[in-house]
């Protein structure tokens, strides 16, 4: 039962990650490309340390995923805020809207 | 130590990063602008980070849980880096 929940667990981490890979070869504008990679990644990240995590059943590797979940969901947005911030083109969202596939 | 995980998961989720791994370098390649490509690097910083998760319990070695710590503070510094240097480059 153990090994049941643990494979669905990585396989879905690893699946997440896979959407995020397609949305920033799909989407057709910076702005889409930051919205697929931050949070879809986060996530993936998260349910694949959860699922090591619970493989190795030891003290310090709950608390290094610990770590590095609450520093991943901390940084992430940041760094997508600050990508975003300092994108010099396409000032005004209202001119191409079409290309937003 | 729970039993062990089948060889095909690990084998599929290997799949999956590489796959993703192989999107995300064509954006890194083709990306118009640079803005693009540093949101591809940091992509590349997390599926490095699965990749060595899913290589620790397929060779049942605690030891590399320490690896993924260094890389998500590394990729963060790297990317507020360059952001820095292109917002003080455009003005």
């Amino acid at each position: 039962m153990d090994k049941i929940i643990i494979s669905a667990v990585i396989l879905l981490g690893s699946f997440f990650i896979l959407v995020a890979a397609i949305g920033i070869l799909r989407f057709g504008d910076l702005n889409g490309r930051l919205h697929a990679t931050t949070k879809a990644t986060s996530f993936g990240i998260l349910l694949l340390l959860v699922g090591v995590s619970l493989y190795f059943n030891l003290f310090t590797v709950y608390v290094k995923a610990l770590l590095i979940i609450v520093f991943i969901y901390l940084t992430a947005p940041l760094a997508a805020h600050s990508i975003a911030k300092t994108f010099s083109g396409n000032k005004d969202p209202s001119e191409n809207q079409d290309e937003n596939t | 130590m729970t039993g062990t995980i089948p060889d095909i998961v690990l084998y599929t989720a290997f799949a999956f990063l590489m796959v993703s791994m192989i999107l995300t370098l064509i954006r890194l390649l083709k990306g118009p602008s640079v803005n693009d490509r540093i949101a591809a690097m940091d992509l590349i910083s997390s599926i490095i980070m699965g990749i060595i998760l899913v290589y620790a319990l397929l060779i049942q070695n605690a030891i590399y849980f320490d690896v993924p710590v260094i890389i998500s503070l590394i990729s963060f510094i790297g990317t507020i880096a360059v952001s820095t240097y292109l917002k003080q480059k455009n003005g």
